[in-house]
């Protein structure tokens, strides 16, 4: 099927989803249909262990009867299927309270060009299956040729998507757009002296063109799970801590929970009465941009047809404005900043603006401290905004890597950590739709073994 | 057109897919050589209901419909699926999966199939339930969270009914089928004073009917909800540091399912990348330490009267008086390492491979009494529940988040405690189990598990356990 065909057919059954809507009795409805085609290769050792190619096609619909909302998704296609499920919904709908603020947005902009957006990359779909598989075995080999003491793997894995998203609604909005994405990732096992270290490594971007080399990949993640061999437990202490650019980013999606405006709508945010506060250092400025070309978070209108745009949501510390969709910004007088995602609120490409400096400098600039490389769990108390993780990283004297620790938490509260930002390095990469280059903050509390 | 496999109970009968189009599907997934090949195809249908500011805020349905083709050679899988349930589609599903098998053309086997049912194991409702029913039950909890404390600034609820169709054929000449049911409500509330927010969540449900909310009643869900927010509101920041720590009865199982269960997942053994590989017959654990994995529990959330590959749901010995007895086998890895499925092979959905994963994992009771343990402790934490938690397998180490927990002074019970996390290493946990409780429950919480991005309801259970001593992790570090 070409790519304007699935464009067509896409499109298609999203109207044919909003008019079984509002032939079942729905005074307005919006429909988005998705069809994806994955591709997914898995090697261990010398052999490949998965091979996975399948086409997902998926409806999701929201009607409005009057201002009664009621919501459902689909992977039954069928005219029959969808007028079915649109009458049982709409059913629904009638149990459902009034809600002054439910509805579509008043107004849709004609779509803009996915190809302006950097979104589809044709090597996706040209490159031979083959090839994808050679990418997976590849990655197996590269990492038992560095180092004799990567023994084992959790396994390589080389994958791709082409997806077509159309959206129709019943204000007349008609749009669609095609993606493509592509990631290789490894999880090399380290023997120390019998203990398994592992640890992961990925790269994505819009095509195999932007994806780090199979050698750079593989380097990059036995060389995370070989810093961490040897690893001990830490004294109890409060220093300064550094976050890898992974390992930040997950900080920032927590940042972003707190700043999504249904989070907000109940007070379930520590933020929800800070804007125009001053809530963090000058170095925080984090933006959320649906248009920044070439990045996994972009595409050129959200959930709801509202075209995506730049919101600077904290600016130099300052907290500038929360991320809404059309009903919440209702809900708490705002106007939407093209958040809206899959029913709720989601991010475009939310990042912390870089700042200058390689990690090494920055690693070399603290004379005492702790490197996070890796975090497990997810205890954060948005309502309090509280955090705290377990760590495992490197231990940092007189700005050099001194040995590993392990076994340690890590916690503090957003407002300090934000506040306590004092560095930030330029590593920042668009490889996902909430990034981060790394950063240090000040002092943490770290919690290990009795001092 | 003969219908292979039925959905009898829950009022609506769902049909699977033809049997000859079956048995058409398998041989044509063996045609270039493999050891196995199943179709599974699933019907889901869930019901939802969500209260928000104290209105019924959105009622959803969702309908996940769709087959998955499989072969296996060796340790190799080829997988593909399909939501277009025509003939056509389906084998076109079929020839992806067979590309795994590489040595090329052997012809398509003759496939005979006979229909199996699932054992009777949940007690499901005869008719679904009416929209009328989940809002009634969601007003109730919104009227009992908020009455039990003016703090308690905000109610969240959401209950939900879903019924899964599967129907699984495999190479090996059957058909089987079953019908599960699942509900959930789960009420999150924010309690709220001049200086501080703070959260609370309840959940409760299993493999049954709306019914169950009649005996364990929606304002039982809403209080505990409403308790847990106004505790953590008042509590006190945790100390920093290594102590003794009592696990509460129930809930506490979070810690088996994450500091041992994973690692002993059938896959990970398989590869030898999980701490506890190769080790069957050794001792892991303190001697006080005995761990099933049962999928045969009625009504509980985590059971399966049959697993995603058709294979009876089992109770399983992990751990016996502290020496490791056995994996958790799905289909792939059982076979391979010669001991067969133990009824662990599970899946989200259509979309995926099922894995090994757990069903109801859990302690059964020892011989100390609640004051006993607690009485024993100087000074250390009591952990009622988890909010959650995540193991490192490889190595072992685990985090768990406390969603409720207190200070122990003197073998007393005292102040409440905020932000408190649990860190440490699996096995290292297990030896310092130092005192077992006679309290030993499932808990009645609504827990899922998340393994490679596939998420499965599970059921936890403990008695109070003591471990003599575990790293907690907290914001104060004088305390």
């Amino acid at each position: 099927m070409s790519a304007a065909d699935m464009r067509d057919e896409a499109l298609a059954l999203a109207t044919l989803a909003v008019d079984a809507a509002l032939a079942a009795g729905a005074s307005a409805a919006e429909a988005t249909l998705g069809i994806a085609d994955r591709f997914s290769a898995e090697a261990r050792g010398a052999e490949l262990t998965k091979l996975e190619q399948s086409r997902s096609r998926a409806l999701s619909l929201r009607t409005f009867v009057g201002l009664r909302r009621a919501s459902m998704s689909t992977t039954d296609l069928t005219p029959e299927g969808i007028r079915a499920l649109s009458h049982r919904i709409v059913a629904a709908a009638a149990f459902v309270g009034e809600d002054p603020n439910a509805g579509l947005p008043e107004t849709t902009a004609a779509a803009s060009d996915d190809a302006a957006l950097g979104m589809v990359q044709t090597d996706v779909a040209a490159r031979d299956p083959q090839a994808k598989v050679d990418d997976a075995l590849g990655l197996e080999r590269a990492i038992r040729a560095i180092d004799p003491r990567i023994d084992n793997s959790r396994g390589s894995h080389s994958s791709d998507t082409v997806a077509t998203i159309a959206l129709a609604n019943s204000h007349g909005f008609r749009g669609t757009y095609r993606s493509t994405s592509a990631s290789r990732s490894t999880a090399p096992i380290a023997n120390d002296n019998g203990e398994k270290r592992i640890a992961h490594y990925g790269s994505a971007a819009r095509g195999y063109v932007g994806l780090e080399s199979i050698d750079a990949v593989a380097r990059q993640a036995v060389r995370r799970a070989l810093a961490i061999c040897g690893a001990r437990k830490p004294s109890t202490m409060t220093v300064p801590v550094i976050f890898e650019r992974d390992v930040a980013a997950s900080v920032l999606s927590d940042l972003f929970a707190a700043v999504n405006a249904a989070s907000i709508a109940v007070g379930n945010s520590y933020l929800t009465d800070a804007i125009g506060e001053s809530v963090g250092s000058p170095l925080v400025t984090i933006v959320d941009d649906g248009q920044l070309s070439g990045a996994l978070g972009t595409s050129p209108f959200d959930a709801e047809g509202t075209p995506t745009r730049r919101t600077v949501v904290f600016e130099r510390g300052v907290l500038k404005t929360f991320l809404y969709d059309t009903y919440y910004a209702r809900r708490l007088g705002a106007a939407t900043t093209a958040n809206a995602s899959g029913g709720g609120i989601g991010p475009n490409n939310f990042y912390l603006q870089a700042g200058s400096g390689t990690l090494e400098e920055l690693i070399a600039a603290t004379p005492r401290g702790v490197l996070v490389l890796d975090t497990i769990g997810f205890a954060t108390e948005y309502a309090s905004g509280t955090y705290s993780r377990g760590a495992r990283g490197l231990w940092i004297e007189k700005g050099e890597i001194a040995y590993a620790i392990d076994e340690f938490t890590i916690s503090s509260t957003f407002r300090t950590m934000l506040a306590g930002i004092d560095a930030v390095a330029s590593d920042l990469r668009f490889d996902g739709s909430i990034v981060s280059p790394s950063f240090r903050i000040g002092e943490m509390t770290i919690s290990g073994t009795a001092r | 057109m003969t219908q292979a496999g039925k959905g009898r109970k829950i009022g609506t009968v769902l049909t699977g897919l033809d049997s000859d189009l079956l048995a058409r599907l398998l041989s044509r997934a063996l045609r270039r050589g493999g050891d196995y090949a199943d179709v599974f195809f699933e019907h889901k249908t869930v019901q939802s209901f969500r209260l928000q500011d104290g209105r019924i805020h959105e009622a959803g349905l969702s309908v996940v419909r769709g087959a998955g083709i499989r072969v296996i050679v060796g340790e190799r899988s080829g997988y593909a699926f399909s939501d277009d349930l025509s003939a056509e589609a389906l084998l076109r599903a079929a020839d992806v999966a067979a590309l795994i098998a590489i040595d090329g053309a052997r012809g398509e086997p003759v496939i005979d199939l006979c229909v199996r049912h699932a054992p009777e194991l949940y007690h499901a409702a005869a008719e679904p339930a009416t929209a009328q029913a989940f809002v009634d039950l969601l007003a109730r909890a919104d009227i009992a969270a908020r009455a039990f404390d003016p703090r308690i600034s905000a109610v969240n609820a959401n209950i939900s009914e879903e019924v899964q169709f599967v129907q699984i054929a495999t190479s090996d000449g059957e058909i089987v089928t079953d019908l599960r049911p699942l509900v959930s409500f789960g009420v999150q509330t924010v309690a709220k004073n001049d200086v501080r927010r703070a959260n609370g969540y309840f959940g409760d449900g299993g493999r049954t009917g709306l019914g169950v909310y009649d005996e364990r009643p929606p304002e039982r869900i809403a209080r505990e909800s409403a308790r847990i927010a106004q505790t953590n509101l008042d509590a006190r920041e945790t100390p920093a540091g290594e102590m003794p720590v009592v696990v509460g009865a129930g809930g506490g199982g979070v810690l088996l399912h994450e500091a041992v269960g994973h690692g002993l997942e059938s896959d990970f053994n398989r590869q030898g990348t999980s701490l506890y590989s190769g080790r069957v017959g050794e001792r892991v654990a303190s001697d006080l330490v005995t761990i099933y994995d049962d999928g045969n529990l009625p009504d509980e959330r985590g059971s399966v009267a049959v697993d995603d590959e058709g294979t009876p749901g089992a109770h399983k010995v992990l751990v016996e008086n502290g020496v490791l007895r056995g994996y958790m086998q799905d289909r792939l890895n059982g076979s391979l390492m010669g001991v067969g499925s133990t009824g662990s092979g599970r899946r989200q959905s259509f979309r995926v491979l099922p894995q090994p994963r757990m069903c109801n994992t859990y302690m059964p009771s020892g011989g100390s009494t609640f004051e006993e343990i607690v009485g024993s402790v100087e000074r250390g934490i009591y952990a009622t529940s988890f909010s959650g938690g995540q193991v490192e397998i490889s190595k072992g180490d685990f985090v768990f988040m406390v969603a409720e927990g207190y200070l122990i002074e003197n073998g007393k019970i005292t102040a409440p405690l905020r932000g408190a996390t649990l860190i440490g290493n699996g096995p290292d946990a297990m030896t310092k189990v130092v005192a077992v409780g006679n309290d030993g429950r499932l808990a009645n919480r609504s827990y899922t598990c998340g393994k490679g991005g596939q998420l499965v309801p599970v059921g936890v259970g403990m008695p109070t356990v003591k471990l003599a001593s575990c790293t907690v992790g907290g914001s104060n570090v004088g305390g």
